[in-house]
């Protein structure tokens, strides 16, 4: 998988480790889409979870494919800039990404381009400010 | 002829926050025509407590009790999920009772779990005699549980390293006991429901979700078999003990919500299965590892996962190094499953959408988190 996604990619695989089971790489925002298709057609068809982390100095989303039959995850990470990012949306890869993707949006602020409805998910529409990032504080 | 140029209107119903067959405070925004669904769109976030934003500011065993009022049917799954993470952080090895009771209980919880699922799934369709058969079969479960952890619902029984307590005296008898207590329970309810012809009609062949859908939209757990993938965490990752155990992975192929029932039904007859083997082979010695009183796992991440009665329950710890975690994550399985109900709903009649929301079970603690 790491060596098809490097052929395809270059040098948007920024970074890459196998820890067990695991393979974790960290790749560039403009090969995002075309990985998760790569990764679904070799057989990590299954979206298990989008979600992100504030780093203090970034932004880290990271999507976990799992194979439904190998047991193999495939972790990407993407940083991000900490306000007003952007990146475009795996809802035509994997329609489970919807809500996940909502979610990231609700609690940190990053929008997803091609999104069919970028809206807050959990939150009230009028609320402010993104309640997980590190510098948000609980009145 | 008139009646064909007469122009229809669509209509916008609101079924809930407050409705007897949400099972907790979910909204459905329904776009009809007529009696026909055309779309739904599920407002979630009234149960929203912000538990992963409290689990950064708590140390590793205070983010436990927490875990247990996201699923609140299966606090066991969540418990488990969690402190696995954690332990795969610190390289800690649990001991082998401890895999084994962990075993017994999750798999204790699933029947409870499932047994609510008839129960209320019944009550939707307006079988009140399975609601309460349900919950009377369901009782046992939770006086063993409170004879063993002091709680019913709410258990905080897992402990990073292994368990809080061992078994107490009388408790392998009583769980042996309601292994043949079951089963011509179980009996009774298939005669009730799988033979009963109003049942049958409102469940067979309603609410398709085909396989590849399921699998795209990221379902997993008894929704996802009932649509004949055959995915089950257990046995595809397995964790504890349970591939060293005999059990079968429950699908069936029929997508509908007669299907994702009958998964449910021969699945606590498995979990009967492997708590029988669980008791019979419960080898002795500790139920917890030697941990450090303080728990301050090294900087990195890691992610437990866990075949909850829902489904795919995912927990990511990410570690500073420092006494609470950097990042605690919750990957809840109805979560999922809940924004797969849109596709299951369309060109059904209003009638049905009870039927289907019951049939993927679905707990709005974990999916409001």
């Amino acid at each position: 998988m790491l060596e098809k996604l490097k052929s395809q990619f270059g040098d948007a695989i920024e970074s890459a480790e196998q820890i067990g089971r695991e393979l974790r790489v960290q790749i560039a925002a403009r090969s995002l889409v075309g990985a998760a298709r790569l990764a679904k057609d070799e057989g990590f068809a299954y979206l298990a979870d989008i979600t992100a982390m504030d780093t203090n100095e970034a932004l880290r989303v990271v999507y976990r494919l799992a194979s439904l039959s190998t047991g193999h995850h495939l972790v990407a990470s993407i940083l991000v800039p900490r306000s007003g990012a952007r990146l475009p949306s795996l809802t035509p890869v994997f329609r489970g990404a919807e809500w996940p993707e909502r979610e990231v949006y609700d609690m940190f602020g990053i929008r997803f381009d091609g999104h069919p409805h970028m809206q807050r998910i959990l939150l009230t529409d009028d609320w402010e400010g993104y309640p997980l990032l590190k510098t948000w504080q609980a009145r | 002829m008139t009646q064909a140029l007469t122009p229809t209107e669509t209509m916008i119903l609101n079924m809930g926050p407050q409705h007897p067959s949400t099972h907790g405070v979910l909204r459905l925004q329904l776009t009809l025509d007529g009696e026909v669904v055309l779309d739904c769109k599920p407002v979630i976030g009234y149960l929203h407590r912000g538990v992963e934003k409290i689990g950064e500011a708590r140390t590793y065993p205070q983010i436990l009790p927490y875990t247990d009022r996201l699923d609140y049917l299966s606090s066991a799954s969540n418990n488990l999920a969690y402190v696995q993470a954690v332990e795969k952080l610190m390289g800690v090895e649990v001991p082998e009772r401890a895999k084994y009771l962990r075993v017994i209980l999750l798999e204790l919880n699933r029947i409870a779990s499932h047994l609510m699922f008839v129960a209320t799934f019944a009550n939707d369709l307006a079988a009140t005699t399975v609601f309460l058969y349900g919950l009377r079969e369901r009782e046992p479960i939770m006086d063993m549980f409170e004879m063993w952890t002091g709680a019913r619902l709410t258990q905080s029984a897992m402990r990073v390293g292994g368990l809080g307590w061992d078994i107490p005296d009388g408790f392998v008898a009583k769980a042996r006991e309601y292994c043949v207590f079951l089963p011509p329970r179980l009996d009774e309810y298939d005669r009730l429901l799988s033979g009963n012809r109003i049942f049958r009609v409102r469940t067979e062949g309603i609410g398709i979700l085909p396989p590849e859908e399921a699998i795209d939209c990221g379902c997993s757990g008894p929704t996802l078999r009932g649509s004949g993938v055959k995915y089950d965490l257990r046995r595809d990752e397995p964790y504890e003990v349970y591939d060293q155990l005999d059990y079968d992975v429950i699908t069936a192929s029929t997508c509908d919500c007669m299907g994702r029932y009958v998964v449910r039904m021969a699945e606590m007859r498995q979990s009967l299965r492997i708590i029988e083997q669980c008791l019979d082979r419960l080898p002795e010695g500790d139920v917890i590892a030697k941990v450090p009183r303080a728990i301050r796992p090294q900087a990195g991440e890691a992610y437990g996962r866990v075949e909850s009665p829902r489904g795919d329950f995912g927990c990511w710890v990410v570690s500073d190094g420092g006494p609470q975690p950097a990042r605690v994550r919750f990957r809840a399985p109805s979560f999922y499953n809940l924004a797969a109900l849109p596709r299951m709903l369309r060109g059904w009649k209003i009638g049905d959408v009870v039927a289907i929301l019951g049939s993927i079970d679905i707990v709005l603690g974990e999916v409001d988190r």
